[in-house]
C-alpha cells in the first residue's frame, strides 16, 4: 500500500467518513447511482482506503464493479476464490495486484478468465498457482504484465505463455525455466522486461535473448549463463550470484546500460567481461561481494550516480579510481573494505554531489570524521561497526580530548546518522546538525541513560535510536538498511559483550510503536475477530 | 457586507447560497473562476451555477469553506461528514478542487 495519495483535503475527510465503520458503509452502499457516477480515480481510493481499514469484504466489492481501474491486495492473505469471484465482473479492471495472497489457487482465478480490460496482474508468491492456473489467464489478451515469480508453475505452463502476444512486462523469477521454453516464447517481441532468476537458463537458452528486440530489462541472477549475446536495447542487467566469463560479446555497437548488478559474481576473466560494455551511461553499479578487481573501468564511468563496492577487494591504493570517476556520484557503498581513515581524505575534495555514504565495518576511526566533515552534500552516513569513539586523544596530553563529532555540525543537509555498534561515550554527544532526523546508537553500550535522555530532551526533532532510550518508534527502511553480512558481524559483536546490552530495561508500552491509524487498523483486523475489543489495552496487550 | 466581498453559489436546484468571496476561495475551482481575468460570466457578477451539485451537498460545502478558515487560523475542531453524504459531497470536492 504505498500509493501516493494525491487528495485534497475535502476528498480525504470523505474518503475517512465513509470508512469509519461498517455502519457508515451500510449508509452509503445502496446509493448505486452515485457509486456508478464516481470518478475511476476516487473509486480507487476509496477501495484502497477500505482495503487499508480492513472493511472490505467480498459482496462488498459488488458495488465497485463499474468504477474501479485498480485494486491492489498485495499481502492480504485472507483474499480467497470468494474476491476473484467478484473481482472477474469488474468491467474496467486494469491492473490486479494479488501477490503473496497465499489462499489463491488455480481454481480461485478461474473468474478472472475472459476479463476485456485487464492489462496488469500480479500473483507472484501465490504457491497454489500451477499449470493449471496458467490455461485460465490465456484468455485475457489484453495482458501486458505477468508477474508469476515464485508461484508453482511448471516449464510447461511457462510455454503456454507464448500466446499472450502484447506481453511487454515478464517475471518469470524462481521458476524452472529451461532453454526450450525460453525458446518458445521468442514470439513475445514486445517484451522489455524479463525476469529469469533462479532459473535452469544456460548459455545455451540465453543466445535466444538476442531475439527480444525491445528488451530492456533482464535479470539473470542465480542461473548458470556465463556468457550473454548482444543487446543493443539493454539498460538494466541484474547477473548477480552468476559466474561471468563474457558479457554481450562480440559487439561492435556496445549495449547502453545504465544499471548493472554484479553482487556476488564470480568473473573468470573480468577485463573481459568489462571491455563489451558501454560504460559511460551507467548511473548504478553493484559489484558488492564480488571479486570485482577491474578498479581501472571505474574512472571511465562519467554518469555514475550509485556505486557498491562493499565487500569487494576495494582497498586503499584503489580508491584513487573512485576519486577518478567524479562529479556526479550520490550514492557510495565502502562498508566491509579495507579503506582507512586516511584515504577518506582523498575522497572528500573529490565527491561534490555525494549525498549517502556508508563506511560499516571498515577500521575508520575519528581521525576520518574531519574528511567526512567536509563533505557538505552528505544527507546519510553509515558508520556503525567501525572504531569510532567519538574523540582524539592529542599526543602527549593524556586529559586533552578533542570531540570528533563536532565535525559533522558543518554538514547542514545531514538528516540520518548511523553510530550503531560504536565505542561513542557521553561527552561525544554533541550538538548535531539542525538538518538530523535520524541517529541510530544502538549498541552503542558506553553511553549512559542519563545522557541519551538529555540530548533527546535538548534535540527533540531528532528520533534516537537507543536500547536504553523507552520509545522505539516503527523501523523504517532506508538506504542504510543493513546488508546480511553486517547482521552477522552484528550478531557476533552482541555475542561479545552481552552483558552491556540491556534489552528491554524499561517495559515499552506497545501503542507508542504505532501510530493512531496503524492501531485503528489492527483493531479491525482477523486477529482480534475471535474476541470482544472491551478497551485499547486489552488489544494491545494481545498483540504482544 | 459589501456586494463586492460575497460571491453567490447556486445549486443544481436553483438554490442560492451568498457567502464571502473569502471562504469560497478556498476552493480552488471557485478562486480560478474570480480570479481569472475575463474568461468567466462569473467573474462580473459574481454567480457561480453547478448543475451537477444537489442543494443539500452545497449547504455542506458551503460549511466546509468556513470551517477550512477557521481551522487554517488556528480553531482545531473537527469536520463532521454524514456517512451518506460522503461519495456526493466527495465528488463534489474533486471537482471544486478543495
Amino acid at each position: 500500500m504505498m500509493e501516493i495519495e494525491n487528495q485534497t483535503e475535502l476528498v480525504r475527510l470523505c474518503l475517512e467518513a465513509a470508512g469509519e465503520s461498517r455502519e457508515s458503509i451500510e449508509k452509503w452502499r445502496r446509493q448505486r447511482r452515485s457509486l456508478e457516477r464516481l470518478p475511476a480515480h476516487l473509486a480507487d481510493s476509496l477501495l484502497r482506503h477500505l482495503i487499508r481499514r480492513r472493511l472490505l469484504f467480498p459482496s462488498l466489492l459488488e458495488v465497485f464493479k463499474r468504477s474501479v481501474e485498480v485494486i491492489n491486495l498485495r499481502g492480504e492473505n485472507y483474499v480467497d476464490g470468494e474476491w476473484l469471484a467478484y473481482l472477474g465482473a469488474f468491467r474496467y479492471l486494469r491492473s490486479l495486484n494479488l501477490a503473496y495472497c497465499h489462499k489463491i489457487s488455480s481454481s480461485a482465478i478461474w473468474p478472472l478468465a475472459g476479463m476485456s480490460s485487464l492489462k496488469e496482474l500480479d500473483i507472484s508468491r501465490c504457491v497454489k498457482v500451477t499449470d493449471a492456473g496458467i490455461k485460465h489467464l490465456l484468455s485475457i489478451p489484453t495482458l501486458e504484465k505477468l508477474c508469476l515469480s515464485e508461484t508453482g508453475v511448471t516449464e510447461n505452463g511457462v510455454e503456454l505463455l507464448s500466446s499472450l502476444k502484447n506481453l511487454s512486462v515478464l517475471d518469470l523469477g524462481g521458476l524452472p525455466v529451461t532453454d526450450p521454453v525460453l525458446s518458445s516464447l521468442q514470439v513475445l517481441t514486445k517484451l522489455q522486461y524479463l525476469d529469469l532468476w533462479g532459473s535452469k537458463i544456460s548459455n545455451e537458452g540465453a543466445c535466444v535473448l538476442e531475439m527480444f528486440p525491445r528488451l530492456s530489462f533482464l535479470n539473470l541472477a542465480w542461473t548458470n549463463v556465463t556468457k550473454l549475446p548482444k543487446m543493443l536495447s539493454l539498460e538494466c542487467l541484474n547477473l548477480s550470484n552468476c559466474t561471468i566469463d563474457s558479457i554481450l560479446e562480440l559487439n561492435e555497437e556496445k549495449a547502453p546500460l545504465v544499471k548493472l548488478s554484479l553482487s556476488g559474481t564470480t568473473f573468470v576473466n573480468e577485463a573481459e567481461a568489462f571491455l563489451h560494455i558501454e560504460t559511460s551511461f551507467l548511473s548504478f553499479l553493484d559489484v558488492s561481494n564480488s571479486s570485482f578487481n577491474s578498479f581501472c573501468f571505474l574512472p571511465e564511468m562519467k554518469a555514475l550516480e550509485h556505486l557498491d563496492l562493499s565487500s569487494s577487494i576495494m582497498r586503499d591504493d584503489t580508491i584513487e579510481m573512485v576519486v577518478c570517476m567524479g562529479a556526479n556520484l550520490r550514492n557510495l557503498n565502502l562498508s566491509n573494505t579495507r579503506i582507512s581513515s586516511a584515504r577518506i581524505g582523498v575522497l572528500a575534495g573529490h565527491l561534490p554531489n555525494l549525498e549517502i555514504f556508508s563506511l560499516s565495518g571498515t577500521q575508520i576511526d575519528d581521525v576520518a570524521m574531519s574528511y567526512i566533515g567536509m563533505m557538505t552534500s552528505l544527507k546519510a552516513i553509515d558508520l556503525s561497526n567501525t572504531d569510532i569513539k567519538g574523540f582524539i586523544r592529542q599526543v602527549g596530553a593524556e586529559t586533552d580530548l578533542v570531540l570528533s563529532l563536532t565535525a559533522l555540525q558543518s554538514l547542514n543537509h545531514l538528516e540520518r546518522l548511523n553510530l550503531e555498534q560504536t565505542q561513542v561515550r557521553d561527552a561525544a554527544l554533541s550538538p548535531p546538525p539542525e538538518t538530523l532526523k535520524l541517529l541510530d546508537l544502538r549498541g552503542c553500550w558506553l553511553l549512559s541513560e542519563d545522557s541519551i535522555m538529555l540530548f533527546c530532551k535538548r534535540n527533540p526533532q531528532i528520533e534516537v535510536r537507543h536500547e536504553r532510550r523507552s520509545v522505539a518508534p516503527s523501523d523504517q527502511v532506508g538506504p542504510n538498511r543493513p546488508s546480511p553480512s553486517r547482521i552477522s558481524l552484528m550478531a557476533s559483536q552482541m555475542n561479545k559483550k552481552p552483558e552491556q546490552l540491556p534489552l528491554s530495561l524499561c517495559f515499552i508500552d506497545q501503542r507508542l510503536k504505532y501510530s493512531r491509524e496503524e492501531l485503528l487498523e489492527l483493531q479491525y483486523s482477523t486477529l482480534s475477530l475471535e474476541l470482544p475489543h472491551d478497551s485499547d489495552d486489552q488489544e494491545v496487550m494481545r498483540l504482544e | 457586507m459589501k456586494k463586492e466581498d460575497t460571491v453567490k453559489l447556486i445549486s443544481a436546484e436553483g438554490f442560492e447560497f451568498v457567502i464571502d468571496k473569502e471562504a469560497a476561495m478556498v476552493s480552488q475551482t471557485i478562486r480560478n473562476m474570480l480570479t481569472s481575468p475575463g474568461s468567466f460570466a462569473e467573474t462580473q457578477d459574481g454567480k457561480v451555477t453547478f448543475p451537477e451539485i444537489s442543494t443539500t451537498i452545497l449547504e455542506k460545502i458551503c460549511q466546509y469553506f468556513y470551517w477550512s478558515l477557521q481551522y487554517a487560523r488556528g480553531k482545531e475542531t473537527d469536520f463532521h461528514i454524514e456517512p451518506e453524504l460522503t461519495l456526493e459531497l466527495m465528488m463534489a470536492a474533486n471537482y471544486l478542487h478543495t
